[in-house]
């Protein structure tokens, strides 16, 4: 069985790759045809997307135990998972990483580091660009712990992830080319716009330090309210069952 | 017609490619696959008359689910005859199908969120029930089973026992004359383990159905076959009433005596095997053949003020035959 | 006929019991059309700006036009076959009188009649949301050929998902993954839901338009905008009735393979 979910699982990293290149051709006749979008020229754009498969990709890698979640609370094995003397917060969002990841990200991080180097950044941009990443997997994160907390409540794991996913899918493209106030919406509401569009645009010098700082600000926020939101969550679960 | 069902060397082989565990293995399995041919059915064949009511029993993986699937038509014959109501089943000709019915423990027909009553709708549709008899039919069927209540609730929010007494309903509402039920009392608490036995004994003196059922279950045997089919690993070892399995298989019998008094009573274990001894009471077992001898011995030789003669019992020669390893005789 | 028209209704009812499953489904399809619209949006914010043939007018109707195919053509239940055949609950249909393949088009259809309402729904609301210079077209005749490329398009969708679906028959384990590789990937790129097809070079294109997924959405949307007719037309109709007549006899054969291997798992 194993084995089975082995070749299964190539099927699928076939199929993301395909994708990825399908979307990335179209991406790339658009820009030869167009020569410029909402102001950003062809790298500039192309990096946009990259960073946003990154972004996708790494967040994926590490909480792919997120997609196991439902079953558990269906079935009732989720009280297993409290038994155990890991945080059970820990458990299920961590622990399901599967190898064949490692085989999507390094090239996409050489990706990111050759289409980077053509825009030119200066020392501080890259840092804050790095930055800003790592705030980008905090916002994920918080993402995914609500998703969990709202799965306990509800039992609608799987909807909530895809809405995330659908909506963070809306990052392909610099958030500029939404008109408001989706475009207000998605820049604060659901930061999709500061998960991947800000990075990238502070790669571009285009972000300020206040900017960068309060972006942290916004992250450390969403992921001390997600977990306020788990814990409730954890609380009503088990005074709940029987 | 003369026979409801005709097996003649009935072969069934399942090819299985055997994987090797690991990454290597699955790419290899897929350029040079290594099969391992499965030999479920080695030629097995029997009849059966309309209205019959045949149990067929055999420890797992004897093949007794492959043949009821080859029976109803979801399994290709390797080679070898199949005929029911002297139809191919294979060709699954629409004639054939509203003839027939299989149940299945664990496979359901029912949707799940819906109530039961939108399944057997949906099946005189499907089966092409003319409304008069299926209301008949439904109605029949519901007072023999007790679910009138139950048919607008949601499946899903049926218990088990209530769920396979819809299951029962949806199989049988074209009031099929052949029925293949594939362990119908597993997973069911006692009670309605008898409920579902008797409405099969009920349904089959009623409408003269063919029925071919495999168990696991004792009871379901003595209680319901009259015939039983013995398969075990693809052969037909057995086939006949059930009586005469006791007399083809028991190689023993048992003799139960109460003796009087104690005095060499460790004797008695030269007449036969002992199966229990607590005093007044001992119960041996011995040979088939010699059992009047013994009898006569323990008569001559022990103060004997009780004897019986009994067969093995019949829970014990099914449980030996699930175990497998029944010789022929 | 009593029968599939059953199907239709119990199928129609069963979606009512998932109600929170299909609302998300047309959740995430408008989420997906906001994401075309707004990057096409851009792209001609210039407003006289004409790339590739295209105008503003007939991108932005291109967009909402794929709305409305996507709803008719692309979707589909049959992509439970696969779950049936690799759970053995197919047993449950082949020991009834009853076609497989006429089962699960009827459920199809049943789900299309369901998301075209809602699509028409959407697409009312995102017009006057979004107000696209939408292109209605008035003749009758190009009308009457979009909706024959339409039904077209839904026969060779049907039938590759079918065929898809055939591969639990073998490996049980690769249901999913074959159906998303194929049904997903492949047809949302090639078939123009995100982009039309001739947005790609002249040889690209040549190559795309033998296979026979541009002619799911591209090609139908192109004859309602008026972009492809006449001799044009027929040439793609042709091509496209040729691929379900080749789908079709591969998925025959196929088919009748895949019921020798089955092995009415289950126990």
């Amino acid at each position: 069985m194993v084995l089975g979910q082995k070749l299964a699982i190539m099927f699928f990293l076939t199929g993301k790759i395909m994708r990825f290149v399908f979307f990335f051709g179209f991406l790339f006749f658009l820009i030869v045809g167009t020569k410029t979008l909402v102001g950003y020229d062809s790298n500039q754009v192309i990096f946009f997307f990259l960073t946003f498969n990154f972004v996708d990709v790494v967040a994926q890698f590490f909480f792919r135990e997120v997609y196991r979640f439902r079953p558990k609370i269906v079935s009732g094995d989720f009280d297993l998972t409290l038994i155990k003397p890991i945080n059970p917060l820990f458990q299920s969002l961590a622990g399901g990483a599967d190898v064949m990841d490692l085989v999507t990200i390094p090239p996409l991080l050489f990706a990111v580091f050759y289409v980077g180097s053509l825009l030119n950044p200066s020392l501080l941009h890259v840092a804050f660009y790095v930055l800003l990443l790592l705030n980008s997997l905090l916002i994920a994160t918080a993402f995914h712990i609500l998703v969990l907390a709202l799965g306990i409540i509800t039992m609608e794991v799987d909807h909530t992830i895809m809405i995330y996913r659908d909506l963070t899918s809306l990052g392909r493209f610099p958030v500029d080319i939404y008109r408001q106030p989706l475009q207000g919406f998605l820049t604060y509401l659901v930061p999709v716009g500061l998960m991947i569009t800000l990075p990238a645009k502070a790669l571009m010098g285009l972000v300020s330090l206040p900017g960068v700082l309060a972006s942290f600000g916004l992250g450390l926020t969403a992921v001390f309210v997600s977990l306020r939101f788990w814990n409730f969550a954890l609380k009503k679960y088990t005074s709940a069952s029987s | 017609m003369d026979k409801a069902i005709i097996v003649d060397r009935l072969v069934k082989n399942f090819e299985v490619t055997e994987k090797e565990p690991g990454l290597t293995g699955a790419v290899k399995s897929l350029f040079s696959p290594k099969k391992k041919t499965i030999r479920a059915l080695r030629g097995i064949s029997f009849t059966i008359t309309p209205g019959e009511l045949v149990g067929f029993i055999g420890p797992n993986g004897a093949g007794k689910t492959t043949t009821l699937k080859t029976l109803s038509g979801l399994l290709f014959p390797t080679s070898g005859f199949v005929s029911v109501l002297e139809y191919d089943p294979w060709d699954r000709r629409p004639e054939f199908l509203k003839q027939i019915a299989l149940v299945m423990g664990q496979k359901n027909q029912l949707w799940w969120d819906l109530p039961a009553i939108e399944t057997f709708e949906l099946n005189r549709a499907i089966y092409e029930i003319p409304k008069r008899d299926y209301e008949e039919n439904l109605k029949e069927l519901v007072d023999l089973l007790e679910i009138g209540k139950l048919i607008n609730t949601p499946v899903r929010k049926l218990s088990l026992g209530q769920r396979m007494r819809m299951e029962l309903t949806a199989a049988l509402i074209h009031k099929p004359k052949v029925l293949f039920l594939d362990e119908p009392t597993i997973g069911l608490d006692l009670v309605a383990q008898a409920k579902t036995r008797d409405f099969i004994y009920e349904y089959n003196k009623k409408y003269g159905a063919t029925i071919l059922l495999t168990s696991h279950n004792m009871d379901d045997l003595v209680n319901l076959a009259r015939r039983v089919v013995v398969i075990d690993e693809g052969r037909i070892i057995f086939d006949g009433v059930l009586e005469e399995l006791t007399e083809r298989f028991a190689k023993e019998k048992i003799i139960s005596v109460t003796l009087s008094n104690e005095n060499d009573i460790k004797r008695i274990e030269t007449i036969g095997k002992v199966k229990r001894m607590a005093f007044p009471q001992v119960v041996l077992s011995v040979p088939r053949a010699a059992t009047a001898v013994a009898a006569a011995e323990l008569l001559q030789n022990f103060p004997v003020s009780d004897l019986t003669i009994e067969e093995i019992p019949i829970e014990d020669i099914i449980r030996r035959v699930f175990k497998g390893g029944l010789k022929r005789k | 006929m009593n029968k599939y028209l059953q199907i239709f209704k119990i199928s129609f009812a069963q979606e009512f019991a998932y109600k929170a499953n299909f609302i998300m489904w047309r959740v995430r399809n408008v989420f997906q059309i906001f994401l075309i619209f707004f990057l096409w949006d851009a792209v001609f914010s210039d407003q006289g700006r004409v790339v590739f043939g295209y105008d503003r007018t007939k991108i932005l109707t291109y967009v909402f036009g794929v709305m409305l195919v996507r709803a008719l053509v692309l979707s589909s239940k049959s992509v439970d076959i696969a779950r049936d055949i690799a759970t053995g609950e197919l047993s449950n249909y082949l020991l009834r009188p009853i076609s497989y393949f006429k089962y699960w088009f009827t459920r199809d259809v049943s789900s299309k009649v369901l998301n075209i309402m809602f699509a028409v729904v959407e697409f009312a609301i995102l017009y006057l949301i979004l107000k696209p210079p939408f292109y209605f077209q008035t003749d009758i005749f190009t009308n009457l050929s979009f909706l024959i490329s339409v039904g077209v398009a839904i026969l060779i969708f049907s039938t590759l998902i079918f065929i898809v679906s055939t591969v639990p028959f073998w490996a049980p384990e690769l249901g999913w993954g074959s159906h998303f590789l194929v049904t997903v990937v492949v047809v949302e790129s090639l078939s123009g839901s995100v982009f039309p097809i001739d947005v790609l070079p002249q040889l690209v294109q040549r190559v795309l338009m033998i296979t026979p997924f541009p002619y799911l959405i591209y090609f139908p949307i192109q004859v309602y905008l008026g972009k492809i007719g006449g001799f044009q037309y027929l040439q793609g109709t042709l091509i496209s009735l040729l691929w379900i007549v080749v789908l079709w006899l591969v998925l025959r054969r196929v088919w009748s393979k895949g019921l020798k291997v089955y092995q009415a798992f289950g126990r």
